[in-house]
């Protein structure tokens, strides 16, 4: 009997017990007493009930209490004093909370995300009630909800995020403070973000630029996703936490179970996941192939044999099965992954010494694909095998010196990945087989320190970074044989040492009471990934020629300004906005190679393009963002952003008859792949004493006519989506999340949609899903 | 037992249960006819090996089949050549009983008649 069967028992028989729970909603906001900025992640605990609860992005929360009773709520934050209230008589109005920071200046202290309260860097929270109310599957579609965040769409999973234009290797993605994941596919079907379960999320952090240089090397942006549920009691507790998710369209289920508890010396965690989904219709009805099929399990203790000293174990395996990559020459039939990783945290060194952090881990990806549910397997069964494993570990020690906090650390990583394709003419007498090698045991190692010092003065929050990376990548010659066994193409030199200083420094100006202004600069720069130095004639590319990697290119680097303003107003809401400028020397592009030197192995493409860096391109755009206060019914966000990028001087290829024929400059051309105009307008209502709150969400999207003519890169038509979504707080215990998204079954894609295999069409985002997500907190 | 110790014991059994997966087989049948004289025959069995066998046949009638299961992706193969120009040659190959590729040949004792493909997903 399949497992999900139980849980429908489990859950009548949970509800059936908890049916009786009358409860109330107090909710609020809170802010910091210093520049009433509103303050996430604030744990909230109702003292009389247990219950507890964390303010989202806004600084709102909700939490049950008791009618006719003094409640007594304790607010906790890392950054800020704890506050204790007591509440006789629930109010009518949301409660309006202000904490002070800590006198001393409080870095990140949590052990797998970051509590890092520099305003001045740029980032974003999402925690994980946001992410509970959405039908998605996959992080990399929660991710392009966001402003000038989108994601490049190539089949039912793995979207792999772009941050203002900057996307693959230009992000950091990294897991439970550090831990990272090279995905298998060249064609990155598999992103790092794929290997993480959403429904596992506690927590996503993303800063945009270059200017978190702490956590590895920055280039574009640092995407960090927290997991970890680990919490240490002062007496023994049990936790379980269950969610069932289903959709019409897109057909499927989601559904997770965790188990976690503990005491003050031991902490564990045991969950799983299992997720299915099947194809879906597109606004016009037309069968999208959309499949896919994952389930994980994951195991995480902690000990803490004296007070201020956390250790920490986990193990995550997650598998994939059978996932549809229609614009891919293949699909994901099996994806093996398994993470190990230790933490350490140490507090209560002295004065000097605030924490001592470590981490550890080792991600081994196993990655199987095949173009069996293709058309041209009738002749040719191509299967590829990947193996790609990620080592490495961080170490940093965060001083206390007084006027400032300064971290100081080192950092390594170890990407190795080897794999082959085989090809079995199924046609042929005897069905030969040809194997080729698509990795041919390729290594990157970067070891790195760094140092960040920040400093806080009433008017002022300043913050630096510099960090120096020494990067070296070699591999067996890069080679590819014909079936006979000629060579069609050899390159042995394969080594490359780079070493990279990168800087950052930036100012946040309290101009008064509701007001900041933020200036940030900084220099990132990245050393080509393992795909731009060691592929061998594969179609990885956006557009259709085989590539070639390149072990001589230099490194990337970003130079990129960003200028904020924020308005905070307890009666008018809180406006952010900024503009950002980026300018990238050495960017790495790709030119076509003479088929006198190479000739293309992959049928159907124009020809063979290698890597190479170019002068220089530039991004800019803007972001723009507005809450409302909390009101006593109803509240509202609205956001929009745009990001453009140019090649100065681009080469086009002219191309006749399936044929180059020659070239042409491009003066000033869009970078390809860059996310449109857009604007989200979002309402809520809050009803019965915010235990019911529906609500809209509107998202306009405008074409995206700035496209590069050197990559052939089409045109994208604007739309508009309208998605219902209502929230119900039946009791302390159980929450149904539900909705309608694409509400009028608008037919519509996303620019970054790439197109189907074997047509022009785009790959068709799905049409009207209705949605329910349960979860139970015992 | 405490409320707490059942709710783990209870969700560690679904994890249990979580981890299992089935796999879903399809029953395969190679089968050639039409041939009225000895033929050559090659296919890959329910252990991927390459299986060659001569088939002597009464009558064009004469049907020579063989059965697997299969897992679904599973490349099926199954090629014939006969040497006899009054004969002829027809290969099928099913999926749980239908048909899924064919082909035959006429008079042609050079070219081998080659049926292939993969069990299809669901």
């Amino acid at each position: 009997m399949h497992s999900l069967l139980y849980l429908p028992i489990l859950i009548f028989l949970l509800i059936s017990d908890l049916a009786c729970a009358q409860t109330t909603y107090l909710s609020g906001v809170v802010r910091s007493s210093g520049n009433n900025q509103p303050i996430a992640h604030v744990e909230i605990m109702n003292v009389q009930n247990d219950a507890s609860t964390l303010t989202d992005h806004k600084g709102l929360f909700s939490i049950p209490v008791k009618e006719n009773s003094v409640t007594v709520l304790i607010l906790r934050h890392l950054g800020y004093e704890t506050d204790t209230l007591n509440i006789n008589k629930i109010p009518n109005e949301p409660l309006e909370v202000f904490l002070h920071e800590k006198v001393s200046k409080l870095t990140e202290v949590e052990v797998f995300g970051d509590a890092n309260q520099n305003s001045t860097l740029l980032k974003t929270e999402i925690t994980r009630i946001d992410l509970e109310k959405t039908p998605f599957q996959d992080i990399g579609s929660y991710l392009r909800t966001e402003p000038n965040m989108g994601g490049i769409r190539k089949g039912a999973m793995g979207i792999d995020p772009v941050i203002r234009g900057f996307k693959y290797s230009q992000l950091n993605v990294q897991i439970n403070g550090g831990t990272k994941i090279e995905g298998g596919c060249p064609n990155r079907m598999d992103p790092a973000t794929a290997h993480v379960d959403i429904s596992d999320l506690q927590k996503i952090t993303i800063y945009k630029g270059p200017y978190a240089l702490k956590y590895g090397p920055n280039f574009g942006g640092l995407i960090r996703l927290v997991t970890n549920e680990l919490s240490f009691n002062e007496s023994y507790e049990t936790h379980l936490n269950m969610m069932v998710g289903g959709q019409t369209n897109y057909q499927g289920y989601k559904s997770r179970l965790n188990v976690a508890g503990g005491n003050k010396l031991l902490a564990y965690s045991l969950s799983t996941n299992w997720n299915k989904y099947g194809d879906y219709s597109s606004g016009n009805g037309e069968t999208m192939q959309g499949s896919s099929n994952n389930y994980s399990l994951k195991g995480q203790l902690g000990i803490q044999p004296v007070a201020g000293q956390k250790f920490y174990v986990g193990y995550d395996r997650s598998w994939g099965k059978n996932i549809d990559f229609p614009t891919l020459p293949m699909d994901e039939r099996n994806d093996n992954t398994e993470i190990y990783d230790f933490s350490y945290l140490g507090t209560g060194f002295g004065e000097v010494v605030h924490f001592i952090r470590a981490h550890i881990y080792n991600s081994d990806v196993n990655h199987e694909m095949d173009n069996k549910s293709r058309p041209f397997s009738d002749t040719v069964v191509a299967i590829s095998n990947i193996h790609a494993i990620n080592t490495g570990g961080r170490f940093a020690i965060n001083f206390d010196l007084g006027k400032g906090v300064l971290e100081a650390g080192s950092g390594f990583e170890r990407i190795s990945k080897d794999g082959t394709r085989s090809k079995t003419m199924i046609m042929q007498p005897n069905m030969p087989v040809l194997f080729e090698n698509l990795w041919n045991n390729s290594l990157v190692n970067n070891l790195g320190i760094f140092a960040e010092y920040q400093y806080k003065t009433s008017r002022f929050d300043w913050i630096a970074s510099a960090r120096l990376d020494i990067n070296q990548g070699n591999s067996d010659p890069m080679t590819r044989y014909s079936m006979k066994g000629d060579t069609i193409f050899m390159d042995a030199n394969t080594k490359s040492n780079y070493t990279n200083l990168s800087l950052s420094a930036g100012a946040t100006w309290h101009i008064n009471d509701h007001q900041n202004l933020a200036v940030s600069v900084g220099k990132g720069v990245r050393s080509p990934d393992i795909t731009e130095r060691f592929i061998t004639l594969l179609p990885v590319g956006y557009d259709n020629y085989d590539y070639l990697g390149n072990p001589q290119l230099k490194p990337e680097a970003n130079h990129e300004l960003d200028l904020n303003w924020t308005y905070t107003n307890s009666r008018l809401g809180n406006l952010t906005t900024g503009i950002f400028f980026s300018f990238v020397t050495d960017y790495i592009s790709a030119v076509m190679v003479p088929t006198s030197e190479v000739k293309p192995q992959t049928k159907g493409v124009l020809g063979v393009k290698r890597f190479i860096n170019i002068d220089q391109a530039y991004l800019t755009g803007f972001e723009i963002n507005y809450v409302t206060p909390a009101q006593k019914f109803w509240d509202a966000a609205f956001s929009a952003a745009y990001t453009t990028g140019i090649n100065p001087k681009a080469t086009r290829y002219l191309i006749e008859s399936g044929q180059v024929t020659g070239e042409e400059t491009i003066n000033n051309d869009p970078l390809p792949e860059i996310p449109p105009l857009e604007a989200n307008l979002a309402f809520y209502v809050h009803l019965l004493k915010n235990q019911l709150s529906p609500g809209a969400k509107l998202r306009m999207v405008a074409a995206q006519n700035q496209v590069s003519k050197a990559y052939y890169e089409k045109t994208s038509p604007a739309f508009t989506t309208l998605e219902l979504v209502v929230t119900y707080h039946y009791s302390d215990q159980v929450t149904l999340y539900g909705g309608v998204s694409n509400l009028f079954n608008t037919n519509y894609y996303e620019h970054l949609n790439r197109r189907v295999v074997g047509s022009l069409s785009p790959y068709m985002e799905p049409g009207r899903i209705c949605y329910l997500n349960l979860i139970i907190n015992l | 037992m405490r409320s707490h110790d059942k709710i783990v014991i209870l969700a560690l059994v679904l994890l249990f249960l979580g981890a299992c997966n089935d796999t879903n087989q399809k029953k395969v049948t190679y089968i050639t006819s039409g041939a009225i004289s000895e033929y050559q025959l090659q296919y890959r069995n329910d252990q991927q090996e390459m299986v060659n066998l001569k088939v002597n046949p009464e009558s064009a009638s004469d049907k020579w089949k063989f059965e697997f299961m299969a897992d679904q992706g599973e490349i099926v193969y199954i090629s014939g050549n006969y040497k006899d120009i009054q004969s002829s040659l027809l290969i099928q190959i099913l999926v749980d009983g239908k048909v899924y590729k064919q082909g035959n040949s006429q008079a042609d004792t050079i070219k081998y008649l080659t049926v292939s493909g993969v069990v299809p997903y669901n």
